[in-house]
């Protein structure tokens, strides 16, 4: 009856619903592994998963490093950094602060980070009581030992010159001068972070007064675009230099 | 007055000299163990109650009465054998969950319990969390029947499970006609629980009761034929009997091998267990036709399922692999073993077996499992008698 019952379902799924000794040598097999191994599951509070480097939990700072330019903050997709005023020995400086509660940990203010600065850190348990205790300071979220690993490189391969290798954005591009629309205002040397940004005089006007133009120090720009969005003329823009 | 030792008031007397020690068979008195230790229990806790009140009213009666008259001995000795056995069954009930839970947990690549040691106090925990639980009576719902069926389904699992014999030492009753007595009260399950789907006024009670009628249909004939083959092969319905007739000759799997497969599935099948948990399909039905019970009564219901779970397997030990008697070793070397371990630990491999078919298989459907019940195991059953009836032809001897 049985081989009848095969017979009239040759691959059929009456035959292999008959057929029950595979599951069965599957699930023998996985017993004998887990238990003279150990199984998949992780007991998680008291034993942790080994994470690279590069895991991207929270954000983190390398606060000596970081020089406040504030590109993260502009690329941020969920605008939870906020530039703020910090304390570095007696120094008054600039350094993101970072809202957890709105942060996706996405990693993209350590990817554009220009300065390597902000990190991605293995930071994944970030309950707190309130709201505002989610709210991460520059001192908060600097990281105390930080790896290379951590850091984020954007970097691509320029289709305009292949024989370069992958190189980031702020090494390439870096900010140019219309003299013509500029009036001298200084504004963008008050906004460079690296000091970059330098006064020449390039000649006299009418009246006898020197007119003063930027000169960018291009060795020690970072391409943050500070410059161009203060600008109160549209003077300055990016542009790839080769 | 002098002081009065404890020892004077607990004797250990031997409970065979009792005379109305219940079990005699043929004129002498069979030993049991469990009525031995209810008895040794009533000496300890009798005696000492006995002492106290001794010491504090010298010379009553009630003291004399507790530990001297043989007839409230033999109660009291009576009351605690069964205390004892019920424990017993369920440690060994809440063991089996345990290694259940703990095989299904391997073999599904992950950890099981976690309480106590080595997970074994989950069980407790749980137990304890159903007990906190609320009850809740629907306020449509057939109350007789609602309770009774369930009353009923757990009393009569918890009481099977108590008659099952762990050796020809440890039983409550030695039935002449155990196989079928035991085997009349397993099926009442799928009727109760046909009755609890109905009076639970829910259609998913109703939905699981009725598949439960749908499948007892499938796997009762089967189960019937090979009792009777086991027995007509043993000669007796009497549980001693067959587990000694297998020592005598051979374990009757290897003879029976036909009906030792039809009858674990049909057991687990009758256990309602997955593949044939179909009255209780929780990714279809929400819990089947216990869908309404909470509580503890829902607590009680799954201890009852492992209960049946004990017995389908203990049968298969007592009918196919020989009870209590390790093979290859005399029957008289292996008196001084404790045999109930050895039938215990039979029960938990077998019981491994189900634990492992459920974690590799998927539920059948409910046409699936008549047509597995009627095409395939019937007439393995059948060819099963045949079988039996050949050997018995043959002389009845197997080698």
């Amino acid at each position: 009856m049985v081989i009848k019952y095969l017979d009239k379902f040759p691959k059929g799924r009456n035959a292999r619903t008959l057929w029950v000794l595979k599951p069965m040598w599957v699930t023998l097999k996985k017993m004998f592994k887990t238990t003279f191994h150990r199984p998949v599951t992780i007991m998680y509070p008291y034993e942790k998963e080994w994470l690279p480097d590069n895991y991207r939990g929270r954000p983190g700072l390398i606060y000596e490093r970081c020089v406040g330019c504030g590109v993260c903050m502009r690329m941020c997709p969920t605008k939870c950094i906020e530039i703020v005023d910090s304390d570095d020995n007696g120094k008054k400086v600039q350094r993101p602060q970072v809202n957890l509660g709105r942060c996706m940990m996405c990693g993209y203010c350590a990817e554009y980070c220009p300065v390597n600065a902000m990190i991605v850190t293995p930071d994944y348990e970030l309950a707190a009581f309130t709201r505002e205790e989610l709210i991460y300071g520059p001192r908060k979220l600097a990281w105390p030992n930080p790896t290379p690993g951590m850091e984020v490189h954007l970097e691509e391969h320029l289709l305009s010159d292949p024989e370069r290798g992958p190189v980031a954005y702020h090494i390439t591009d870096r900010p140019e001068l219309n003299a013509g629309k500029c009036i001298g205002c200084t504004k963008c040397v008050k906004v460079c972070p690296t000091d970059a940004v330098e006064m020449q005089t390039v000649g006299e006007n009418d009246k006898g007064k020197p007119i003063k133009v930027p000169k960018f120090d291009v060795s020690r720009c970072i391409c943050c675009e500070n410059c161009v969005i203060e600008c109160p003329k549209g003077a300055i823009t990016i542009k790839e230099v080769l | 007055m002098p002081y009065d030792s404890i020892l004077n008031w607990i004797k250990f007397t031997d409970p065979m000299a009792n005379p109305f020690y219940p079990y005699i068979k043929g004129g002498s008195a069979v030993y049991n163990l469990p009525y031995d230790i209810g008895h040794k229990l009533w000496e300890l806790i009798g005696g000492a109650i006995a002492w106290l009140v001794n010491l504090l009213f010298p010379g009553n009666g009630v003291s004399t009465f507790l530990v001297g008259n043989d007839m409230f001995v033999n109660l009291i000795s009576i009351v605690l054998m069964v205390v004892v056995i019920f424990a017993v069954g369920f440690i060994v009930n809440i063991t089996m969950i345990w290694e259940e839970r703990k095989i299904l947990g391997r073999m599904m690549d992950r950890r099981a319990t976690r309480i106590g040691p080595l997970g074994y106090l989950q069980n407790i925990a749980d137990g304890l969390k159903t007990f906190l639980k609320e009850h809740i009576t629907p306020a449509k719902a057939d109350k007789k029947g609602y309770m009774w069926a369930v009353t009923i389904l757990i009393g009569t699992s918890v009481l099977i499970a108590c008659m099952i014999p762990l050796s020809d030492r440890w039983f409550i009753v030695d039935y002449g006609t155990g196989l079928l007595i035991i085997f009349g009260l397993f099926a009442i399950a799928p009727l109760m629980i046909l009755v609890a789907g109905w009076s639970q006024n829910n259609k998913y009670s109703l939905i699981g009761g009725m598949r439960a009628a749908a499948q007892m249909v499938a796997y009762e004939v089967p189960i019937l034929l090979v009792f009777a083959s086991v027995s007509l092969l043993a000669g007796s319905f009497n549980i001693n009997d067959i587990v000694h007739a297998q020592a005598n000759s051979t374990w009757y799997i290897v003879p029976l091998f036909l009906g030792f497969i039809v009858f674990i599935v049909s057991a687990i099948a009758e256990a309602e267990r997955i593949p044939f948990d179909l009255p209780e399909a929780e990714a279809e039905l929400v819990e089947g036709w216990q869908t309404e019970y909470s509580g503890m009564k829902w607590g009680l219901i799954m201890l009852g399922d492992y209960f049946r779970g004990y017995i389908a397997c203990a049968l298969i030990v007592i009918m196919f692999l020989g009870g209590w008697y390790v093979p290859f070793i005399s029957v008289e070397q292996q008196a001084s073993w404790l045999p109930e371990i050895v039938f215990l630990l039979k029960v938990f491999l077998v019981f491994f077996v189900f634990a492992w078919v459920r974690a590799a298989h998927c539920r059948v459907r409910t046409d699936q499992i008549l047509n597995i019940g009627w095409k395939v195991l019937m007439p393995l059953a059948v060819i099963n008698l045949g079988i039996t009836v050949a050997i018995l032809l043959a002389g009845g001897i197997l080698w």
